[in-house]
């Protein structure tokens, strides 16, 4: 339903809106800096960033129900983007087969697929009222979370896969799953990752080798470790106050390589130091406080687990992100939340952003 | 399909319950952000400052910008020494992994001219384990060609360079190469000695090009100077960007040396034809001691150091030099110490007059064979009771035996001693040698080592052997006491007595002039310029500080003048006159005690010692020839042509072709009439 009067305006949530738009721009600023040879770049990102802005708005004049109530349609075309790349459609990017490129325009199925999962998932957890949930609900939740998962597994892109095990972990939980068995859940995880740890260690195949990059780095190839250890060293330099914009050496000279994308935050680090990531990561940590804030204030299940969903996996995407950059995570190819250079993440961030927006508009509704 | 109309809370309860987890990801999301800032804290201002160096070495290369060599100038200002642009390609250590060495090599064998596959992979093994470097040198003396692929790949093989590293450069190649010397690297062994003249204290860098031996090494401080360089910003790949600072290189200064290029030349083609190939002629102005020319032979190309020293064939041409029993890296002029023969008659003549055991007027010393103990020392002349100038001139030996004998050991060394013998005479050259001089504290030197473990035997000895023993001690000891027959030697030049062609030609110029002895030399002057460190330094003349004279009255000197002005006008040294130049000499034949070597070493070396004009002095010049035998035959005769020459050249006369110097020529001269002397 289109409703722009003075109380769609004075309800929106402008300061998230500024946040996010605060964020944005000092992605863009960095991107100019990591390639300064290369305007093409950041001019794309704005590009991407006002066809987000259309999508955030578009998003929000509609009641978020109404987008729930479409959402098997939109999973099922998100399920069937994911499979087109597997056709010849689909593109290798950095060694993922992540990427779709349609009449010209590529974007990453992906990013979208997780959106229309978490609308999904709200749709059916949001319909359960049995608390707490019982194991057919699960099961249920599973199976739909699934088949999206395993299609993005498939595609050798296991960070954006282990994205999705964010918000169903997050998503079940604020439905109402036992706390017996979200513990458990989280006591196998740390299980299956202790039992690897042996294995790992002498596996030689390149994800093995970003892990150990990290954790093992006498026992990593030292030529697969580069990328990790000039990342590591550009954040470093960056010290308190940073070289200042424009004065990067480590992004902008190619040290650090696919800077503009998945290690932008490298370069916001050299340029900027340490006040300047303190400022971008409270920004995206207020966010986050909003995100939790609003999924509470909208008082009824679908606006909370839809919230609560695109919280977990904006902080997910963010700790995943900043994790690697500064070397306590291994590489996995996360780009950071309004800031890497891609319009898909950046659309997909806004739509998630403009679907919280809504939920808030419309908390006095019921 | 159901809608989601219908999702409210069933009860607060629930709202509840959901508010609570929500507050749980909350919490989670501060935990999480609360760790990413400890790293952030750990990284960024713990430690900045390692990463901050990191960031910078990445980023920067330093390439430096090699400094030119001060240029070596004879003293009319024609080029002996210079630097020659030229350049070495070399490969950026930083841009390299070390598994790609094997590539690289192939890449560069391929493209480059005349890389040798050993030498370079020899190169790359060093370079592991040499990680301060640089650059590792993948070859020198490139060609245009080299430098133009390197240039044109520049893009595709960043880290090939071609570094400007200029050469130097000897013009006449062999010519004066004992007096400029070479050039080289400086030494790991050398950097660190403690009082070395190129170590580390001192601001000396491993790879810095030093003077190796001569004038080069001598004066490197004035000749050489700072390289400076060039801080770039590079990128990932090593490829430059832009320049962030350039340190500008310190010239060296140039210096003249005193060396005289037409002289130089015609005494190198004197030395030449020496038939055992061994000698030395060195010439100096009397006056103030200047070096004009100096030739030691066999002689080196110091092009081969400077520009060929990093090629298998100059490496084995350098083992060649280095081994060849004729010595080519040897400077006969400084470092050679041999029997000065006759030459030394007129230091006991002058010795004797001035301490008047003999007046110019008096004949009373008989010449001839002397009988000395068991001895014989025999005598070739034989002119009666000469008066001293004929002594000279005439060089009889059994006069000087008997002038010894008289004079005393006690007086003959006062007088080595005012001469300066057995001392360096302090040339601007490195590792002069001292020679031997004739005293009795040489003698006693020389036995003190038998007399130690004849005296150890003593003390060791069982009681019954003591006597034996202690008559062998005493015996030793009288070995080494000071006797008639050493005296009489000493007098004529042998016996335990050494002396270098440098030594020599300062003895030369002090007769000349009348007893100032000035320090030879080699440094003209250095142009004001600055020093290695940037600190201005006017221009510098030679500064003589160890000049001295001997007593030597004019009647005296006359005497010497006569004696050797005798020695060339009828006597001895007949093949060395000039017509209208006054040569003044005196001829020496040292005889090569060592019976073990076999052929052409065991003959004699022939000495002249001269200069010219007597009145007058402008040149004295020492001729020394090895093992070829007497001194008037074979280096009179080499004199003449450089005095020759310098006569003509310097009085505006027409030059002459040149008689080629040769034995034969000299016998066809005056030395014919007097071979039985010396």
């Amino acid at each position: 339903m289109f409703g722009i009067n003075r109380r769609y305006l004075t309800d929106f949530d402008w300061p998230l809106l500024g946040m996010a738009l605060l964020i944005a721009a000092f992605g863009v600023l960095e991107i100019s800096s990591a390639q300064p040879q290369n305007p093409g770049i950041w001019r794309r990102q704005l590009i991407g960033l006002a066809i987000g802005l259309v999508v955030l708005f578009l998003v929000t004049m509609f009641d978020y129900r109404r987008i729930v109530n479409v959402a098997p349609y939109l999973y099922g075309v998100g399920v069937v983007l994911l499979g087109l790349v597997f056709t010849p459609l689909g593109k290798t990017v950095n060694g993922n087969r992540n990427w779709l490129d349609l009449g010209g325009v590529g974007f990453q199925p992906s990013e979208l697929a997780k959106m229309f999962t978490i609308l999904f998932l709200a749709y059916y957890l949001s319909g359960v009222k049995k608390r707490p949930l019982d194991l057919r609900t699960v099961i249920t939740a599973g199976l739909i979370w699934v088949l999206p998962t395993g299609l993005v597994f498939a595609q050798n892109d296991t960070g954006s896969a282990l994205s999705f095990v964010s918000f169903l972990a997050a998503m079940l939980f604020l439905a109402g799953a036992r706390w017996t068995w979200m513990a458990a859940a989280g006591v196998a995880v740390v299980l299956v990752i202790a039992l690897s740890v042996p294995y790992i260690k002498t596996c030689k195949s390149y994800k093995c080798e970003r892990i150990k990059a990290v954790y093992w780095p006498e026992l990593a190839d030292k030529g697969k470790s580069y990328q990790n250890v000039q990342a590591e060293i550009a954040i470093g330099s960056g010290g308190i106050f940073g070289k200042g914009i424009g004065q990067s050496t480590q992004g902008a000279l190619g040290f650090v390589p696919e800077v503009q994308n998945d290690f932008i935050f490298a370069v916001a680090g050299e340029e900027t130091g340490f006040l300047g990531c303190l400022l971008v990561l409270t920004l995206y940590l207020l966010i986050i406080v909003r995100q939790t804030q609003i999924a509470r204030v909208s008082r009824e299940r679908v606006g909370l687990l839809l919230v609560g969903g695109l919280a977990a996996l904006l902080l997910y995407h963010i700790t995943v992100n900043v994790g690697m950059v500064v070397r306590v995570l291994p590489i996995m190819g996360i780009p950071l939340p309004l800031m890497s250079a891609g319009g898909t993440s950046v659309i997909a961030t806004l739509f998630g952003l403009g679907l919280t927006i809504g939920v808030r508009l419309r908390r006095f509704v019921n | 399909m159901k809608s989601v109309k219908d999702t409210n809370f069933d009860s607060t309860e629930d709202l509840r319950q959901a508010g609570m987890r929500l507050e749980v990801i909350r919490y989670l999301a501060f935990a999480i952000f609360a760790l990413i800032f400890v790293r952030l804290w750990y990284l960024q201002v713990m430690n900045s400052g390692v990463y901050a160096e990191r960031a910078e070495q990445n980023r920067t290369r330093i390439l430096p910008i090699p400094a030119r060599r001060g240029t070596i100038f004879d003293r009319k200002g024609r080029i002996l020494a210079t630097s020659q642009p030229s350049y070495n390609i070399v490969l950026s250590r930083k841009d390299v992994k070390e598994r790609d060495f094997p590539q690289i090599a192939e890449l560069l064998i391929k493209n480059l001219q005349d890389v040798d596959r050993n030498w370079l992979s020899r190169r790359f093994e060093v370079a592991k384990y040499e990680a301060k470097y640089e650059y590792i040198v993948v070859k020198e003396g490139a060609t245009a060609a080299d430098v133009a692929w390197v240039r044109s790949h520049q893009f595709e093989y960043p880290m090939i360079r071609a570094e400007e590293a200029p050469q130097r450069l000897y013009p006449f190649g062999t010519l004066a190469a004992h007096a400029l010397g070479y050039v080289g690297e400086v030494s790991p062994e050398e950097l660190k000695r403690k009082d070395g003249q190129f170590n580390y204290e001192k601001g000396y860098e491993l790879g810095d090009i030093i003077g190796k031996t001569g004038v080069e090494r001598f004066y490197n401080e004035i000749l050489m100077g700072k390289d400076g360089e060039r801080r770039v910003l590079v990128d990932s790949r090593g490829r430059i960007q832009r320049n962030l600072e350039t340190i500008p290189p310190v010239p060296g200064r140039d210096l003249y040396t005193t060396l005289d290029l037409d002289i130089q030349k015609i005494a190198e083609g004197q030395t030449d034809s020496m038939p055992s190939g061994r000698g030395a002629i060195v010439v100096a102005d009397p006056n103030n001691g200047e070096i004009l020319a100096m030739v030691s032979h066999p002689v080196f190309d110091p092009n081969l150091f400077s520009q060929r020293a990093k090629t298998p064939e100059g490496k084995d041409e350098i083992r060649d030099l280095q081994t060849d029993e004729d010595k080519p890296l040897f400077n006969r002029v400084t470092q050679g110490e041999f029997p000065p023969g006759s030459t030394w008659k007129l230091l006991t003549s002058v010795a004797a007059l001035n301490e008047g055991v003999i007046t110019p007027t008096n004949n009373r010393i008989q010449d001839g064979g002397i009988q000395i103990g068991n001895y014989f020392m025999k005598s070739i002349s034989n002119y009666g009771a000469p008066d001293i100038v004929t002594a000279i001139s005439k060089s009889a030996d059994g006069y000087y035996y008997r002038l010894g004998l008289k004079m005393g050991v006690e007086r003959f060394e006062k007088w080595v001693h005012l001469f300066k013998f057995g001392e360096q005479t302090g040339i601007d050259l490195p590792g002069e040698r001292r020679g031997i001089a004739p005293t009795s504290a040489t003698k006693r030197n020389s036995w003190s080592r038998a007399i130690k473990k004849a005296q150890q035997a003593l003390d060791e000895a069982p009681q019954n052997e003591k006597a034996a023993k202690e008559f062998h001690l005493r015996q030793t000891q009288r070995q080494a006491e000071w006797t008639d027959y050493d005296m009489a030697s000493s007098a004529f030049g042998q016996g335990q007595n050494a002396s270098t062609p440098i030594q020599l030609l300062r003895y030369t110029g002090g007769l000349a002039v009348g007893g100032q002895m000035f320090t030879p030399h080699l440094l003209l002057k250095s142009v004001a310029g600055t020093d290695r460190f940037g600190n201005p330094q006017p221009e510098i003349f030679y500064e003589d500080k160890n000049k001295f004279s001997v007593p030597m009255s004019k009647e005296i000197h006359d005497i010497v003048l006569k004696g050797m002005w005798g020695a060339v006008e009828g006597g001895t040294a007949g093949a060395a006159k000039v017509e209208g130049f006054d040569v003044c000499a005196k001829t020496g034949t040292a005889q090569v005690a060592s019976t073990d070597r076999v052929g052409s070493k065991n003959k004699d070396h022939a000495w002249l010692i001269s200069f010219a004009p007597r009145d007058k002095p402008e040149l004295a010049m020492v001729v020394l020839t090895e093992n070829v035998g007497f001194g008037g035959t074979h280096s009179a005769p080499r004199a003449k042509p450089i005095y020759e020459d310098y006569y003509r050249r310097t009085r505006n006369l027409p030059m002459e072709p040149l008689a080629e110097a040769s034995p034969d020529v000299a016998k066809a001269g005056a030395a014919k009439k007097e071979r039985k002397t010396q």
